[in-house]
């Protein structure tokens, strides 16, 4: 147990990195528009069989691959949110919390009818590489790559939010829509963006998990509730902590699986979250809302 | 001129009277209709076994159980303002109350009716310390959280038969009808019990957070109090709907029991027929199982054609069927809304 905790400490923490990236688009979709997205982890796994469709048999690069991936995925962005979700996000909360319900449903079946109930992967050579091979520890570069991408859109997004006047806009359509409509935002138009670059990091995202994990088409449920799990000990709506519930989401897992037994790991990870949303139901990174 | 401004103060009154008479003649109507609407409604559902094939029962059955589904989620989310997407806990509980009683300890399916109600309530109690410091969207995942931690637990219990489940055999010794009853005993009483808690000064305050939760705690409203009882009472019919709808399945199975299938179709029901309505979840119910037994000869489809239809109602109809009808003719059958 004690020899193998580092393994899990190593292993924990990189997993964090691949959760982080998968629950940024959940934490940019509610801190901007405020609405939980239930279908994040179906389009996560729709562009995962995009890029694996695509890589087998169009180009046979992921890489161009995922940006063939993306340039789809950010129409299919701009569809949902004009078509569906702007339609309702006035209504209260409810409506499009069920329109994305509807959207999660619709997802996972029509993968189920493209490509049926089997188990699929994104072939990789980084899955069988490992970065630092020791006695007590290895670091496979898959997780390794999976965690650098991370920490780099992370960085990249807060960049673009914090520094740019389109990241300042998109903040102001969040904070006050109605005095950000008055300066001329046009709010709804930002909610497109928004949901344009969510998908942008659903796709990377979706391609890493494709290479890491076996996936099949109802298995975006699990990745929604991965996503929740960040973004709901991260603080919804900071991306920072998005990293940080990652890795205390992929620490948990681990840590847990290696005392308890690997048949335990997601049930640990799950009855963390509960435990943090218990103590701190606003999440440990996001500040207090004042009702 | 005295006189004058007496007999129009006399023909005022004399109006105002007419009115109220009329107003209880109305009344009364209401409530010889309502009861002959009531009587009808029971008379067709008690003898429905006498002239009705093996199919057409079990239709019945899933639509009472549904609809008892349906009315319970309906309290949460359109009463008491807590969406929940963790009802399936309750089912699973529920469920694997009658096969553990009934398949691994060979008792009466009744005791397993009882101890589904008594154990959905204890968990639900337990589980509310946590569940109920959180809000809004918080508390909507922390249940579905709750309910993806049973389904994992199930799987890796002994005393559960991890994930292989049960088979439940006592359905085979039972017919149809006698399910049937069953069934038409949740689905009434889902009913009584809503339209008692609605009627009642639970119910009372329900509406009035309904309408406008800090000003119904200014006025003495105990929101935590008046939530947790809702959060109880619906675990426990859920629960004992539960046990129901797995005495017809015949097979429970850890990730189907707790699966968030459950409470899709919950929230599909209630929002197509109308949420914080009675009516609403009994339109909703007969909705969703007909078109599940239609779009059951396209499987696969079946699921994307529901999801586009729930998608479609929410965008064209955000108050469902009961908000079209509604606003055009007041088919009151259930005269609990308060407006």
């Amino acid at each position: 147990m004690l020899e193998t905790l580092p393994q899990a400490l190593v292993t924990g923490v990189l997993l964090g990195g691949l959760y982080a990236i998968i629950g940024i688009g959940m934490s940019l979709i509610f801190g901007i528009m405020k609405l939980t997205n239930i279908a994040h982890g179906d389009i996560m796994i729709l562009s995962t069989f995009l890029t694996m469709f695509i890589t087998q048999n169009l180009t046979g690069n992921p890489i161009i691959g995922l940006l063939l991936t993306i340039v789809i995925m950010m129409f299919f962005a701009v569809g949902i949110q004009k078509f569906l979700i702007n339609k309702v996000i006035t209504k209260g909360a409810e409506p499009a919390l069920l329109v994305t319900f509807g959207l999660s449903i619709i997802i996972s079946n029509a993968l189920f009818l493209a490509f049926g109930a089997n188990t699929q992967t994104i072939q990789s050579p980084l899955v069988s590489m490992n970065l630092i091979r020791t006695e007590n520890v290895s670091v496979s570069m898959m997780y390794m790559v999976s965690f650098l991408v991370a920490v780099a859109v992370i960085v990249v997004l807060t960049l673009v939010m914090n520094k740019t006047s389109f990241g300042r806009a998109i903040r102001a359509a969040s904070s006050d829509t109605v005095m950000s409509e008055l300066l001329g935002v046009n709010t709804k138009r930002m909610y497109v963006f928004a949901m344009m670059l969510t998908v942008v990091t659903a796709s990377i995202a979706g391609m890493l998990v494709g290479m890491t994990f076996p996936f099949y088409p109802t298995t975006g449920t699990q990745y929604l509730i991965i996503a929740f799990g960040v973004v709901v000990i991260g603080g919804m709506g900071s991306l920072p902590g998005t990293l940080v519930g990652g890795i205390i989401l992929g620490l948990a897992q681990l840590v847990g699986a290696n005392f308890i037994g690997p048949t335990y790991q997601q049930l640990i990870g799950f009855i963390v979250l509960l435990v943090i949303l218990a103590i701190r139901p606003q999440g440990l990174l996001s500040k207090a809302v004042r009702k | 001129m005295s006189s004058v401004f007496n007999k129009i103060k006399d023909n005022v009154t004399e109006g105002v009277r007419e009115n109220q008479e009329d107003a209880i003649k109305r009344g009364a109507g209401a409530g010889k209709r309502t009861i002959l609407i009531w009587g009808i409604a029971i008379i067709v559902l008690v003898t429905v076994p006498t002239y009705a094939g093996d199919y057409v029962l079990n239709v019945m059955i899933l639509m009472l159980l549904y609809m008892a589904l349906g009315q319970m989620w309906n309290l949460l989310g359109g009463y008491a303002g807590l969406v929940s997407l963790g009802q399936q806990s309750f089912i699973g509980i529920g469920g694997y109350a009658l096969a553990i009683v009934s398949q691994k300890y060979g008792l009466p399916a009744l005791l397993a009716f009882g101890i589904a109600a008594g154990v959905s309530v204890v968990f639900a109690l337990v589980i509310s310390i946590p569940i109920f410091k959180m809000q809004g969207v918080y508390f909507t995942i922390g249940t579905w959280i709750v309910s993806e931690c049973l389904a994992l637990w199930f799987s890796t219990w002994a005393w559960a038969n991890y994930a292989q489940g049960y088979n439940i055999t006592i359905t085979y010794q039972m017919t149809a009808t006698h399910i049937y009853y069953v069934a038409l005993a949740i689905g009434v009483g889902s009913l009584i019990v809503v339209f008692f808690i609605l009627r009642s000064r639970l119910g009372l305050a329900l509406m009035a957070m309904r309408d406008n939760e800090s000003a119904a705690e200014v006025r003495g409203v105990e929101l935590y109090r008046t939530k947790l009882k809702c959060f109880l009472i619906s675990a426990c019919v859920t629960g004992v709907a539960g046990a129901g709808i797995y005495l017809q399945q015949a097979f429970i199975q850890p990730t189907n029991a707790f699966g968030i299938s459950w409470t899709v179709s919950m929230v599909f029901m209630v929002v197509i027929g109308g949420l914080g309505t009675v009516e609403g979840p009994i339109i909703g119910a007969v909705i969703y199982v007909v078109l599940r037994q239609v779009l059951y000869n396209f499987p696969g489809i079946s699921m994307v054609i529901l999801g586009i239809i729930a998608i479609a109602i929410i965008l064209l109809a955000p108050k469902g069927i009961m908000g079209i009808f509604g606003r055009r003719v007041t088919i009151d059958i259930f005269s609990v809304r308060r407006k």
